[in-house]
């Protein structure tokens, strides 16, 4: 009872969240309740079981993610832009058909039964490092995509580096020609 | 009255539904991205509410994968901004509309 109080007022908060992202008007505000969505949603991670994974949400996503969008938002000044419409007529066909989708998704699930199982305890820092690092337990499939995950951000930050440099050294244009 | 899977599966559903308008529907390129990140969020709790409802070891898979998803996102979202900064830069503009300069 005590946990369905606690997962209708993280809901909300996540949904009211999602909606001002849709229907905000400056960026800004926009990022801001991005954030306030996704640490209720990292609540509701602590709730059903899995902290692990709420922790690195709040560190990842609420952290570092939104601080980058944040802070490109505050460089770009995008309050320029606030004079331009927030929709466009396209919007009255794109409505109507994904909340359509929506609908029939939840149709397939509530006529879809299934439950919780509560007897075996997942989703602690135990059990996931174990099941990413183990890999005499658990293959060698999580270890190898963790190593895959590695090299993607690192040519990640490689690749925005490159990208957003003409804008950091603007004395060095002749070095920055040749990529 | 208690918690049951589907309540987290019509949570995430929601979400899902409001970050793909916002991606589709919104014209700033900020909110494009933020509704992507909205999308994958969704996804995330989606996984996390079936891993619960899978019994012992087969519901491991679905406590992992949200880890190389948020890594992923975070890549993804470093790349699609320093590509915002490059276009804002040659454009002057954010909004999407006058990205069109590919357009033959």
């Amino acid at each position: 009872m005590l946990a369905l109080i606690y997962f209708i007022i993280l809901a909300v908060i996540a949904v009211g969240g999602a909606l001002c992202v849709l229907f905000a008007r400056h960026p800004l505000y926009g990022a801001l309740s991005l954030v306030v969505s996704m640490l209720s949603l990292a609540g509701i991670y602590g709730l059903l079981g899995s902290p692990f994974v709420g922790v690195v949400q709040v560190m990842v996503y609420a952290g570092a993610i939104m601080m980058l969008l944040t802070f490109v938002i505050m460089v770009l000044n995008g309050a320029r832009d606030s004079r331009t419409p927030r929709f466009d007529k396209v919007s009255l066909f794109v409505f109507p058909a994904v909340i359509v989708l929506g609908g029939l998704l939840g149709v397939a699930l509530v006529s879809t039964p299934f439950a919780f199982d509560a007897g075996t305890l997942r989703g602690s820092v135990a059990l996931t490092s174990a099941t990413l690092f183990d890999t005499e337990a658990s293959g060698h499939g999580y270890f190898i995509l963790f190593e895959a995950v590695g090299l993607l951000l690192l040519s990640a930050m490689v690749a925005a580096v490159l990208m957003a440099k003409r804008r950091l050294g603007t004395t060095d244009e002749t070095e920055g020609g040749e990529n | 009255m208690e918690l049951q899977a589907v309540y987290v599966q019509i949570l995430a559903l929601i979400l899902f539904v409001i970050g793909l308008l916002t991606a589709i529907s919104r014209r700033n390129v900020f909110f494009v991205l933020m509704g992507v990140e909205l999308a994958l969020n969704a996804v995330n709790l989606s996984l996390i509410g079936f891993s619960k409802t899978l019994p012992g070891d087969l519901s491991v898979a679905g406590q992992i994968v949200p880890l190389f998803t948020i890594a992923v996102a975070a890549a993804e979202a470093c790349v699609g901004l320093a590509m915002v900064i490059l276009i804002f830069r040659n454009q002057e503009s954010v909004d999407s509309d006058n990205y069109s300069g590919m357009k033959g």
